[in-house]
């Protein structure tokens, strides 16, 4: 799995956090580092054959910068990669980030727990398509 | 039963203090917690007498001293908050300077004794101007986007500066930019660098380990920093160029003991940057800050200011080669911190300051940063602003807390742990030390992957409830969403950009070719860059050009993968 935070901030306490979570669970976790581009990691998910996906977005711009992140992964044929974002995110965020097909989106107070279920549970149906 | 004979030998007191402990067995077995200890982990016993004290082989005159005395655990002045009241200080920023510049006067005005203390936005902090492609998101939305020198002035219309008294920005990775920034300033106002305080952060280290607006390789970063120190060192005595900050490391996960030894570790490295330069100590000693955020450990918190100031003024003398007081006299300061603010039930929030503010005050601070209740749902309002100043002034006038000097000194525990502390730093310090000091640490993750540990361990206790959080993952309600939120204003993105464009074609560009090529040259050379950059400020060179030129001589930061 490659997480990554996207865009300028630079608070990464969360997402690493979660990433010590999914690896207690069992996952290879890569944290991909600041200020990522979307081909950067697009690029680090086809490198790193990696299944899951987890954008972290602090900034208010959650949907435009899932959307080009999204778009650099279907540039390389990688649609069945199952993209989770973290974040603040409003109803309406939610509604369009459900459109472009993400299911996994996690606010503050998310549970560590529910975000591994989340996962466990999502890959194999994923890798069973 | 067990009476104590004050004159009693030690030993003596001891034999009582086991039997005590004996006798109340039971009693002392029956908690409604299986086992106590402060929030870094350090066991807390239920009682502290002089036993504890003398394990640790403290004495009143070599680790406490009088206020205004060396070790100086009781505070740099004799009379404590008798002579000054701790300087209230509301950090404010969002929008454009027009918007930020209403907050700070509208802070001046209700009461905020600590001068100008301006969050800058990401892109501002990061070297990138506000019409950068990736800029325009987050242009004044976690402080206020300084993108030249024209921002600068217009946040302080309408502001005098010697009525300013402090100046506080986080300037970090562009230290010496704002530096520059403020002696033009002063020089278009026709001011005197004498008529107000300037305070930068300009601490990059800490930006590598865990705030990350680092934008050039750690190495050039601390040589920038330090240029910075050493030009304000010179030319203006009363400014101070560096506060070398424990709290970003804090909210990613250091423990209250972690983010006092790891600050004191980087601050190592910078004095011992500057040394190397042919700076000395007694020449700039006393313009160093060092600043820490205060959470919930009341105690903890409080003898974690008393243990830094001792820590680091011995520091001054047997490491750095100190010979006068004056260079040990650094400044303190503390803020609040925002990470214990909950969203759920805000009002709450109010007494968590509160408590955070006054073991600050207690723990000596000169300078007191105070958050807002409505923290954790967005920028302050106004009101919640407002009551925080209120928060100090009822400490200030209402408690008695200021009528005496460090009031828990000589309480057996708060010394016991004010000792405690002071072991912990001297352990890091020789640990970092090994590791080839804190800049090879923090290249090799060593920092960084102590707070991810942290915070993690942290988010599992209170999902398991083992830690509370009132409201969060105990005595909730059900509550409706917050009805006041503030909101920045939706167009003072699109204000600045126009601002910056118009910047870029009505300034004499020529000028402004002139001094970002000599900037080039001194980058290039070694030379220190403050005089290249001040101006370049001066030719409205913007933050985004002068950034460039750092990047393009000092090289790009590199992200670094990292497996888990």
């Amino acid at each position: 799995m490659v997480i990554t935070k996207v865009g300028l901030d630079g608070h990464d306490r969360g997402v690493k956090v979660i990433a010590q979570a999914l690896r207690d669970a069992g996952m290879e976790v890569i944290y991909a580092g600041l200020r990522r581009t979307p081909d950067e990691i697009a690029e680090m998910v086809l490198q790193e054959d990696a299944d899951v996906l987890g954008l972290s977005i602090l900034s208010g711009a959650v949907v435009p910068l899932t959307r080009k992140v999204i778009a650099a992964l279907r540039a390389r044929e990688l649609d069945d990669v199952l993209v989770v974002v973290g974040g603040i995110v409003t109803t309406e965020a939610r509604q369009e980030l459900q459109d472009m097909g993400v299911e996994g989106i996690y606010g503050p107070g998310a549970s560590l727990t529910d975000i591994v279920e989340f996962v466990h549970a999502n890959v194999p149906q994923l890798r069973a398509v | 039963m067990n009476e104590i004979d004050p004159k009693m030998h030690r030993s003596a007191l001891r034999h009582v203090h086991d039997q005590w402990l004996d006798s109340h067995r039971s009693e002392l077995a029956s908690t409604w917690k299986p086992s106590f200890e402060t929030s870094s982990g350090i066991p807390v016993k239920p009682v502290y007498s002089p036993v504890d004290l003398e394990e640790k082989g403290w004495s009143y005159e070599s680790d406490c001293g009088f206020p205004g005395d060396r070790p100086w655990t009781r505070g740099f002045s004799p009379g404590g908050y008798r002579q000054h009241l701790w300087e209230i200080e509301m950090y404010a920023g969002f929008g454009s300077a027009e918007d930020a510049n209403k907050r700070y006067r509208y802070l001046i005005e209700h009461g905020s004794t600590g001068g100008v203390s301006i969050a800058l936005d990401l892109p501002t902090q990061i070297g990138l101007d506000s019409d950068h492609p990736l800029a325009r998101d987050e242009v004044g939305q976690i402080g206020v986007a300084l993108t030249s020198l024209q921002d600068v002035e217009q946040i302080f219309d309408g502001i005098p500066l010697d009525r300013a008294g402090h100046v506080f920005t986080t300037a970090n990775c562009i230290g010496p930019v704002a530096v520059a920034w403020f002696l033009a300033l002063v020089e278009r106002r026709d001011a005197k660098t004498s008529d107000f305080v300037l305070q930068v952060q300009n601490d990059p280290i800490k930006e590598y380990i865990a705030r990350g607006t680092q934008f050039v390789p750690i190495e050039a970063a601390v040589k920038l920093s330090t240029d910075a120190v050493q030009y304000v060192a010179q030319e203006v005595p009363n400014w101070l160029p560096i506060s070398i900050s424990g709290s970003h490391m804090k909210q990613a996960g250091a423990t209250t003991a972690q983010e006092a030894e790891f600050t004191i570790c980087n601050g190592i490295a910078y004095i011992e940057s500057c040394l190397a330069k042919g700076m000395r100590i007694d020449d700039f000693g006393h313009q160093i800050e060092l600043h820490f955020c205060t959470e919930m450990d009341f105690f903890e918190e409080v003898a974690k200011y008393r243990a830094v100031r001792k820590v680091w003024t011995n520091l001054v003398r047997t490491r750095f080669g100190g010979t006068t007081e004056r260079a040990e006299r650094f400044r303190l300061h503390a803020a609040t911190s925002g990470r214990p603010l909950t969203a759920q039930q805000p009002l709450n929030n109010i007494s968590r300051i509160t408590l955070q503010a006054l073991a600050q005050i207690l723990g000596g601070c000169e300078q007191t940063r105070t958050a807002s209740f409505d923290e954790a749902l967005g920028i302050p309002t106004e009101l919640a602003a407002r009551t925080s100043i209120r928060i100090n002034q009822i400490i200030a006038h209402e408690t008695g807390v200021p009528h005496t000097v460090d009031p828990l000194g000589g309480s057996y525990y708060v010394e016991w742990l004010t000792k405690e502390f002071e072991r912990r730093i001297y352990e890091t310090i020789e640990k970092t030390d090994a590791l080839g000091g804190a800049v090879a640490a923090a290249k090799t993750g060593w920092f960084q992957r102590q707070l991810a540990n942290g915070a993690y361990r942290e988010q599992c206790r209170v999902e398991s409830g083992e830690q509370v959080v009132v409201g969060v993952n105990a005595f909730k309600v059900d509550e409706p969403p917050p009805s006041q939120v503030f909101e920045v204003d939706p167009e003072a993105a699109e204000r600045q950009i126009a601002k910056v464009q118009a910047l870029r074609a009505n300034r004499d560009q020529r000028a402004a070719d002139a001094a970002l090529a000599r900037l080039r040259e001194d980058c290039a050379s070694g030379a220190n860059v403050m005089p290249a950059t001040l101006g370049a400020v001066k030719a409205f060179a913007t933050i985004g050009e002068i950034g460039q030129v750092w990047r393009e001589v000092f090289g790009e930061y590199q992200p670094q993968a990292e497996r888990f």
